[in-house]
């Protein structure tokens, strides 16, 4: 492969991942991680560079578009940054001596977790009412957002604070050690513990994997993880593909969005864990 | 409009704005690298596959390799691509100290001290990276 065709090809599967990771709060570094080692046969370490770039490209974005329309929670992404940031910071310091093979299979694992509970949730469109948490009422972790396909102002609140914001710190702690956003944990957070509605939860999520992710990206810089000649196409193609992924998303369906994000997990689980395991793919 | 709401267009105007420049600084950096036809550049397919090959190249691990490279006459345009990168990594920090002094200002104690706490993590997150 020609450098020119392998730069446009890293600059058009992040114009995808981008695009997914906007729709599903996930970042695209969850996307990015198997296909760049698995497809571009890139160094693990690199990928996860690339990777902890395109997480905050995607966060910028997305969440710039989010936020304008009330989707991205500001309060409820600040309040839960206390617990990814600190995790994030946690975990990149250990990412250095853990073996990557360990990586995958904790990677892998964690995703068939998210598999598991986004199935079952899969037909929810919006949470039912939650009862009040004191931590929800003391912080105002509420908030209204026009929901386009439904026609209505959706109003909510979160529901069990402190399982959601002990979830966030473990979120947190695989962002820093694996390179990924860890949106995926961070949408299931919300979504499972704190019952906030799925668009809401993958909107926040966007906007917090930015910071997440800023928290451990100055540790992969300096460890020389991000490249400039692939981290750079990577970065650019997500950010293309985020701008496009924010206009979809509120077009969709909440239910619409958990379908489409279990058979990208389910996928990734799998391929990941079998990488861990030391068994090849085809 | 409400404090949060305020809060929200700010943080918004600041993601855009600092993603849009660091996009620019990279393909700019990029652009011109390529049309150089330097023969590293033409490595690369086989550099993804090695870090090490890449590490003794093109990769800057601190602010002072990127300061020097852009202090070069002409300026390295990896050098430029670089800055853009770092650009887009405090992008969601000054989003974060935005916050903080928005709600500040509209006296929102609570979020403008968890913001401000949010923004300490991250400044140090940057200061650990940077002393190695």
């Amino acid at each position: 492969m020609s450098p020119l065709v392998f730069v446009a090809a890293l600059f058009a599967t992040s114009v995808v991942a981008g695009g997914a990771g906007a729709v599903l709060g996930l970042g695209g570094g969850i996307l990015l991680i198997p296909i760049l080692t698995l497809f571009f046969g890139m160094d693990l370490h690199y990928a996860m560079g690339a990777s902890i770039v395109s997480v905050i490209a995607t966060s910028s974005g997305a969440a710039a578009a989010y936020l304008r329309t009330s989707l991205s929670n500001v309060r409820i992404g600040l309040f839960l940054a206390l617990a990814t940031v600190s995790g994030a910071m946690l975990g990149a310091a250990l990412a250095g001596v853990v073996p990557i093979r360990v990586l995958q299979l904790l990677l892998g694992l964690a995703l068939a977790y998210s598999t598991v509970t986004t199935l079952r949730q899969l037909r929810v469109e919006l949470p039912e009412p939650v009862e009040a948490d004191p931590l929800a009422l003391r912080f105002g972790l509420e908030g209204t957002y026009y929901d386009a396909v439904l026609d209505r102002d959706v109003k909510y609140r979160a529901t069990r604070v402190a399982q959601g914001f002990s979830a966030m710190f473990g979120a947190g702690l695989l962002s820093g050690l694996l390179g990924i956003g860890s949106g995926a944990f961070k949408v299931l957070a919300m979504d499972h513990f704190m019952r906030l509605p799925m668009k809401v939860s993958t909107a926040t999520s966007n906007f917090m994997i930015g910071i997440t992710s800023a928290a451990s990206a100055g540790i992969y810089f300096a460890r020389g993880d991000i490249h400039p000649v692939l981290a750079a196409p990577v970065a650019v193609g997500v950010l293309v593909g985020a701008a496009a992924g924010t206009r979809l998303m509120a077009r969709l369906r909440n239910s619409t969005i958990r379908k489409a994000f279990l058979p990208v997990l389910g996928w990734l689980a799998v391929s990941m864990i079998l990488r861990g395991l030391g068994i090849g793919l085809p | 409009m409400s404090a949060p709401a305020r809060v929200e267009r700010l943080i918004a105007r600041v993601l855009l704005l600092g993603g849009l420049l660091s996009v620019s600084l990279m393909l700019g950096g990029l652009i011109v690298y390529a049309a150089q036809g330097r023969p590293e550049a033409r490595e690369i397919v086989r550099v993804v596959k090695n870090r090490e090959a890449g590490r003794a190249v093109d990769v800057f691990t601190s602010l002072g390799d990127v300061r020097r490279a852009l202090a070069q006459r002409p300026p390295d345009p990896l050098a430029v691509t670089a800055l853009g990168l770092v650009g887009l990594l405090v992008t969601p920090v000054l989003g974060v100290a935005a916050a903080s002094v928005t709600f500040w200002r509209a006296g929102d104690r609570d979020y403008a001290a968890i913001a401000g706490v949010v923004l300490g993590m991250l400044l140090l997150s940057f200061a650990l990276a940077a002393g190695g």
